[in-house]
């Protein structure tokens, strides 16, 4: 490790200058100090084992190695007073021993000074050493768990609130570990935290959670920051989805914008459901409807369209890692892309597209599901893309140590991993595919740390004993698609929600745990219930978000709104996605794309795999996934320069604004009064009709005279073409037009 | 752009390392070529009619007959106005009250019987795409209850468009695969716009039941958008009663199919499956022996059969369901049922998997090291022990079958005793090279005369059957002979030569190949079906080679070029040798082509022959001998035969004599255009009307002698000299081997 490494592992670690742990409350006075009460914990709190410290994967730092967060005390007490011949602690004189001079940088030490020896953590870990470095009997009482005081709070903007932890032991005993405590909050641009456990509210309302950590065991604090704003006009409720979320807007004291107008609607589901622009016609006969449900009619004919099932399955084919790696992938991954776009066609319920995916066999072409078999090879990959895609957890760290935010522990892992154990595998006469089997044999795979088999278990649920005969993929997807499931449907209406609202009701979407709640917690279980009262079915998902008067408020805050950032008191604007802008383009030039071995004019939205990004810069600089991860976040939709250089300057954009028979060319010799043209354009590019204004200078400018590159004047038709080119250009580079608003 | 390639054969020739030319045209060439039909279009008509077929292909000239596998199908050339043949148009005639079935198509050329290719027969109207169908709004018009013939377009999806009733079912078939064709079907029912309502993928049925009276669209298209001649299909179009699921369109059969069915099986099984039978308790009761049919239906469907079964037994066990078609991996577990306390124990007794290769199959890596035929199957064949008397269960799934549902996944089960018999089946002989090349071609049995050529003949042995196989061959022309190298017991493979005289005269006949064991003291003779390439694959590593079963077994010989080289016994009659001896047999060989390097490396095929040492005859000698220790080779009394074989590059010349032939055609087509020309410019002069007509016929005088042209440059380019390697086979050896004769040893013995 170099010394940037040292410097960077500094800032994980810090000093601790806090005072001290009150006095315990244990009915035994001054009993001998035992090593996972009252020892891992400082050195937990030091940051001593985390993960850039002492915990490194492996090797530890500089020989010395701890268990990350200290969930293996019985191996941290072996490498402290064991280890390297017990050099690193000295009864006898317990101020020399090596692991309290290096915790106080008396003599040097790479991480800096951990421990002040002024303080009760330091003279604590002394008289340990002093008494004889117990480990403690096995009758010392264990932690049982902590809680934290307040749980629940709501806090004004810019207030403070100091908050007390207690650890409760298995004899009944209490202790106060306020100061031995860790403190996270979710969202840290709403709530800061100190050492000492004193929170400090910002100026952005709504809900935050402060994690609090001790000894591997977990707790809540749960914040509302209002607004404290007048809620005095709510759009009528449509469904569940309003009444929880205006609920929460009149808690909180937000009062939402009004509801969006048609035009601003129909480009926002549009572009939502379809992943491309409203039509001309679309927009024309919206306009002209009377139909008092003319929205919810617009959102069945979106969901019923393939441009539905085309957007959707390019979503989940990133994710499912329908990646090229090699040219002979063709096959495989056009395959998975099209039962994944036909299944969402079809709408089979999203409980048997899993199965079908998580149980699959045969042969790609003859099941594609198959596929992901081949992009992911093993059984531990398998279960943490399973965990982390459909269950909205992340299993990672539970490979090597038990997940340090959460309840889950190596044994877990390998439960869960288990269920791909019998996963068998044969060659084809196609380099590098396998057909896959359910091998015969009973399910369970090694512990790595234990060494000892494990028999699947579901998240949370017992062992399960599975016949040798019977594939334990299919027993996953039982209990996967069980009524009562706590993660698989939370998981899906979550990821969804991020979809049409920008924000997850659960930020990252996939890390879906007790210590990072729901910012509304009964939105989000209703949700669930629904999409598993429904059978499962994802186009009801979308029906209920986009039928909500939530979905359809306007993206312009009102006075008070504009500071709301999770509270869905205003529609957040998106950008587009890669696929979706390049297709909106293409809409409005009228030019089309051409992407090999597919035919001319195919949208990129349909595009199966990640091969095409290397072909178009222009997806590739909008950020298109490349297949590689189950992350939603691999997509890459914050802004650049080469975003904005690219839609101003790139020769691919130019050329479709002047691309023979496009829309420049043939509004240019429309037979229609030049306003209506403009009309047309405002319609097809931003789905709204111009303002007088807006007609007034666009006009002004088709009409200004232009010179060639010799500076001799255009001929008319040629200029007024030119017009109409710079028009479109100047519309698709307004952020009315790159955002969905 | 040109790629390197680097050949090394690893067998015979010592042609050590060899680089292609720079020029593709000149890169070496994998086997000399063979006639190839690859398209016939459209590619089946309804019985009762006929239909004007044009066919595609390689090494194709002089094509004067289409036959079939069937005397139902008939075809004669297409004549022009002038009463000669058009090239390539034949005219079909299927005779009426042919059974819906496919059928094999070949031609008989220059080089003699080409390759196969499939020609179907329904019971449908059958029409051709004649135009463009990409869009919309070009969707051609298909009636219901018909078939449409067609290839697909690259990049792009055909559009069909139908008139249905609102309730009335309908079911979309596209036959692609199973008649040779390189198309992967998607098939997509959309409403009048285009819109997508219903899409298959995975080469099933549309099962499709109209919302409502009106137009809808079928869209078609390859998995991965390719297209071109080669991707035909046969889109079938056709209402149902919706009761009983229409049968499939006829499909050509897997190599697999050659074990399948025993001989003497009965068409249909005598008992069904009953479901519930998944879970113990509703085991279906059966006794054994037993023949059941059943389906993998619906998904992770499992089929427990209970019967009893007494020490001693043992049980034969045989699944066929892929070999009947089906994409499914039937597993069979047998477990032993013991009642104690009221509780229920199973002790496993056999699990049984699949069906072998008989053959080390081509890893299809870097090389062909194996076929790349596969007479091995995902079924099952295999037996279980019975131990002692009791309660036995056997389970039958599909190992495919945990998420997919269809109905049509059958599969057939026999529990039998021990029935001994086996099953055959034949191809050309491929090449282990080296370096890059995996070329997997069809090889029909058209044979140069001089030539010999090569098969590998696999057996499927069934129920423990272990002895010897004769091979044999009749109803070959005349001049050609054929010498089954046997199969020798315990052994699943053996060779067949093919043999053609060097002055044989043109011919062809419908020969067959059997094999003759003795099973249980009787002779018992079988029949051997014939496997080839659905298409010639230049390279396995892009295109995966596409092998089937052949209808029959058609054999030609041609002598418009000989074979290369003609390596035979200087003598012909049969070698006799005393057991023990070492004999000494004198070869000819005939060189007719240049070949490379400077010697012929030859090992030996033939059962008993494996441990000849390798013989290395210097290019150009005309006789050389084989030297065969008996005793080291350990070669029992008996009638034996060898054929050596190696591998060899000579400069090959393809149809050099259609050179002269064109360059007259080109001669005659430029005095044609020169005469046109002046006859046009004399006319000018005096006719302003005639004139026109003059100048049109002067022009497609200029138009033939241009096409003269370039067809002469055609000619002469293909028949430049070009380097090709290929197997070298010798005419077979036959040897009769004696017993020692017992006076003279006691002679010896006497000696002092």
């Amino acid at each position: 490790m170099g010394r940037l490494g040292y410097i960077a592992t500094a800032l994980f670690c810090f000093t601790l200058s806090a005072p001290g742990a009150e006095t315990t409350e244990a009915p035994q006075k001054n009993p001998p100090l035992n090593f996972v009460n009252d020892i891992e914990p400082i050195l937990t709190k030091a940051g001593c084992n985390s993960g850039g410290c002492h915990a490194k994967a492996g090797t530890g730092q500089r020989g010395f190695r701890l268990s990350l967060l200290g969930f293996e005390p019985q191996e941290d007490y072996e490498y402290i007073v064991k280890e390297g011949k017990g050099r690193r602690v000295f009864p006898a004189a317990p101020e020399q021993s090596l692991l309290v001079l290096k915790a106080a940088n008396i003599v040097p030490h790479g991480g800096g000074k951990k421990l002040d020896p002024a303080s009760h953590e330091y003279a604590t870990l002394v008289r340990w050493i002093r008494e004889g470095m117990a480990y403690g009997r096995p009758e010392d009482a264990k932690l049982a768990n902590i809680t934290v005081e307040p749980s629940v709070l709501s806090m004004k903007a810019k207030t403070t609130q100091q908050l007390k932890v207690t650890a409760r032991f298995t004899d009944g005993s209490t202790r106060d570990v306020t100061s031995l405590s860790l403190y996270e909050a979710n969202d840290k641009s709403m709530a800061e935290t100190t050492e000492e456990g004193l929170v400090t509210t910002q100026d952005i309302p709504g809900n935050v959670a402060v994690m609090v950590r001790y000894a591997g065991q977990v707790s809540v604090f749960s914040v509302t920051i209002p607004l404290g704003a007048p809620v005095e006009v709510l759009p009528p409720a449509k469904n569940f989805v309003d009444e929880h979320v205006f609920a929460n807007l009149k808690r909180i004291g937000i009062p939402p914008s009004p509801v969006a107008d048609d035009a601003t609607f129909l480009r926002r589901v549009s572009l939502d459901i379809a992943g491309r622009l409203p039509t001309l016609e679309e927009v024309q006969a919206f306009q002209t409807s009377q139909a008092s449900d003319k929205r919810d009619q617009a959102i069945e004919a979106l969901l019923s369209s393939p441009d539905y099932a085309d957007y959707f399955a390019n979503k989940w084919t990133a994710l499912l890692k329908n990646k090229r790696d090699d040219a002979a992938d063709i096959t495989a991954n056009f395959a998975f892309h099209a039962w994944m776009r036909d299944s969402l066609l079809a709408n089979r319920p999203y409980d048997d597209i899993v199965r079908q995916i998580l149980a699959a066999t045969g042969t790609i072409v003859s099941n594609p599901p198959v596929a992901w078999y081949k992009r992911v090879k093993e059984p531990h990959l398998q279960q943490e893309d399973v965990a982390q895609l459909f269950l909205g957890v992340r299993m990672q760290c539970a490979q090597c140590h038990h997940h340090p935010f959460e309840r889950w522990s190596q044994q877990d892992y390998y439960s869960l991993s288990a269920f791909f154990s019998q996963v068998g595998r044969k060659p084809t006469a196609i380099a590098g595919e396998d057909l896959i089997f359910h091998k015969r044999g009973t399910a369970q795979l090694e512990n790595k740390k234990t060494r000892t088999p494990v028999k699947p278990a579901a998240l949370g649920g017992p062992i399960l004993e599975i016949a040798p005969d019977d594939d334990p993929r299919l027993q996953l997807a039982d209990w996967m698609g069980a009524k009562d499931n706590p993660f698989f449907a939370t998981a899906l209406v979550n990821r969804y929600w991020k979809h049409f609202f920008k924000r997850g009701l659960i930020e990252p979407e996939d890390d879906i745990r007790d210590s990072n709640p729901a910012t509304n917690p009964a939105l989000l279980s209703d949700l669930a219930k629904h999409f598993v009262e429904s059978g499962f079915d994802l186009k009801e998902v979308v029906r209920v978000i986009t039928r909500s008067q939530t979905y359809q408020l306007s993206a312009m805050p009102n006075d008070h709104n504009a500071v709301d950032r999770q509270n869905f008191s205003h529609f957040y604007p998106k950008r587009m996605q890669a696929e979706v802008l390049l297709d909106a383009i293409n809409q409005v030039t009228g030019a089309q794309s051409d992407f090999a071995d597919l035919p001319p004019g195919t949208r990129a939205i349909s595009l199966p795999d990640n091969s095409y990004n290397r072909a178009s810069p222009f997806l590739k600089v909008f950020g298109r996934p490349e297949g590689a991860s189950v992350c939603e976040c691999e997509r890459v939709q914050s802004s650049s320069l080469a975003q904005s250089l690219h839609l101003m300057n790139a020769a691919d954009v130019k050329a479709k604004l002047a691309v023979s028979n496009g829309r420049a060319d043939r509004l240019s010799k429309a037979e229609k009064s030049v306003p209506d043209r403009i009309r047309e354009l405002y319609q097809a590019a931003l789905s709204r009709e111009p303002t007088a204004e807006e007609i007034r200078l666009s006009e002004t400018h088709l009409l200004k005279p232009r010179l060639d590159a010799q500076d001799k004047p255009l001929p008319a038709a040629q200029a007024l073409r030119q017009g109409y080119e710079d028009l479109i250009w100047a519309l698709v580079n307004t952020k009315e037009f790159l955002y969905n608003h | 752009m040109t790629s390197r390639h680097l050949f090394l054969p690893t067998l015979g020739v010592a042609v050590s390392v060899w680089f292609a030319a720079a020029s593709p045209t000149l890169a070496q060439q994998v086997t000399l070529p063979l006639p190839r039909l690859l398209t016939v279009m459209p590619m089946g008509a309804q019985a009762g009619g006929s239909v004007e077929v044009t066919i595609t292909g390689e090494n194709l000239e002089d094509v004067t007959s289409l036959q079939f596998s069937s005397p139902q199908i008939t075809a004669r050339p297409v004549t022009g106005a002038d009463g000669t043949p058009v090239p390539n148009k034949f005219l079909v005639s299927v005779a009426p009250g042919t059974p819906a079935g496919v059928h094999d198509a070949r031609v008989l050329s220059r080089l003699g019987i080409s390759s196969v290719r499939a020609f179907a027969v329904s019971n449908l109207k059958e029409i051709t795409r004649t135009a463009a169908n990409n869009t919309v709004e070009s969707a051609m018009a298909l009636e219901l209850n018909s078939i449409c013939n067609a290839s697909m377009t690259r990049r792009a999806v055909d559009h069909y468009a139908f008139q249905a009733k609102q309730g009335q079912p309908i079911v979309v078939d596209c036959a692609a695969a199973g008649i040779d064709s390189r198309l992967t079907p998607v098939v997509v029912i959309a409403d009048a716009q285009g819109r997508d309502l219903l899409v298959n993928r995975t080469g099933g049925r549309l099962n499709f039941t109209p919302p409502a009276d009106g137009r809808y669209l079928i869209k078609l298209n390859d998995l991965t958008f390719q297209g071109g001649e080669r991707y035909f299909y046969r889109l079938a179009l056709q209402t149902t009663s919706g009761q009983a699921p229409l049968p499939r369109q006829p499909e050509t059969q897997t190599v697999s199919a050659m074990s399948w069915p025993p001989a003497g099986l009965t068409a249909t099984p005598a008992n069904r499956e009953a479901e519930p039978n998944n879970r113990a308790p509703e085991a279906q009761k059966v006794s054994l022996p037993c023949d059941i049919g059943g389906s993998f239906y619906p998904a992770a469907d499992v089929d427990t059969y209970e019967f009893a079964a007494k020490k001693g037994e043992t049980w034969w066990v045989e699944v066929a369901s892929e070999r009947l078609g089906r994409d499914t991996d039937p597993f069979v577990l047998v477990q032993q049922v013991k009642q104690a306390d009221g509780k229920e124990t199973l002790t496993d007794v056999a699990e049984l998997y699949d069906i072998p290769s008989p053959m080390k199959l081509s890893s299809n890596g870097y090389a062909y090291d194996g076929p790349p035929y596969n007479a091995g199957s995902p079924d099952v064949n295999g037996k279980f022990e019975v131990k002692e008397d009791g309660i036995y269960r056997l389970q039958l799934r599909d190992l495919f079958g945990g998420t997919r549902s269809d109905p049509d996944n059958e599969y057939r089960l026999l529990v039998r005793k021990a029935a001994p018999d086996f099953s055959l089946a034949a191809w050309g002989v491929h090449m282990t090279l080296r370096n890059g090349d995996r070329a997997a071609l069809s090889k029909p049995m058209a044979l140069r005369a001089g030539e010999s050529r090569v098969f590998e003949v696999v057996t499927q042995r069934r129920d423990g059957f272990d002895g010897a196989i004769e091979l044999a061959m009749e109803g070959l022309p005349t001049g050609v002979t054929a010498t089954g190298l046997k199969i020798g017991a315990g052994k699943s493979y053996g060779h067949l030569i093919l043999t053609a005289a060097s002055d044989a005269a043109a011919g062809i006949s419908l020969a067959s190949i059997t094999g003759k064991a003795v099973i249980n003291g009787q002779e018992t003779l079988r029949p051997c079906r014939m496997a080839t390439m659905k298409w010639p694959v230049k390279d396995a590593k892009g295109e995966i080679p596409a092998p089937r079963l052949m209808a029959d077994v058609p054999v030609s010989v041609s002598n418009s070029e000989p074979a290369p080289l003609t390596i035979e016994p200087a003598d012909s009659k049969v070698v006799e040798a005393t057991v023990g001896t070492t004999v000494t047999i004198p070869l000819k060989i005939t060189w007719r082509n240049e070949f490379t390097g400077t010697s012929l490396k030859l090992k030996a095929y033939g059962d008993g022959f494996a441990g000849v040492k390798e013989i290395d005859i210097p290019m150009k000698a005309e006789t050389t001998t084989l030297t065969l220790d008996l005793a080291a080779l350990k070669l029992p009394v008996g009638e034996h035969a060898l054929a050596l074989y190696g591998t060899a590059v000579s400069k090959y010349r393809y149809n050099p004599a259609a050179v002269p032939l064109a360059e007259a055609e080109q001669k005659k087509a430029e005095l044609l255009a020169q005469a046109a020309a002046e006859e046009a410019k004399k006319i000018a002069a005096t006719d302003a009307a005639a004139a026109k007509a003059a100048a049109a016929k002067a022009q497609q005088a200029g138009a033939l002698m241009a096409e003269a042209t370039k067809r002469m440059k055609t000619v002469s380019t293909t028949a430049e000299p070009r380097d090709t390697v290929d197997i070298v086979v010798s005419s077979p050896i036959r040897l009769s081997v004696k017993p020692a004769p017992v006076a003279s040893a006691a002679t010896t013995s006497s000696k002092p």
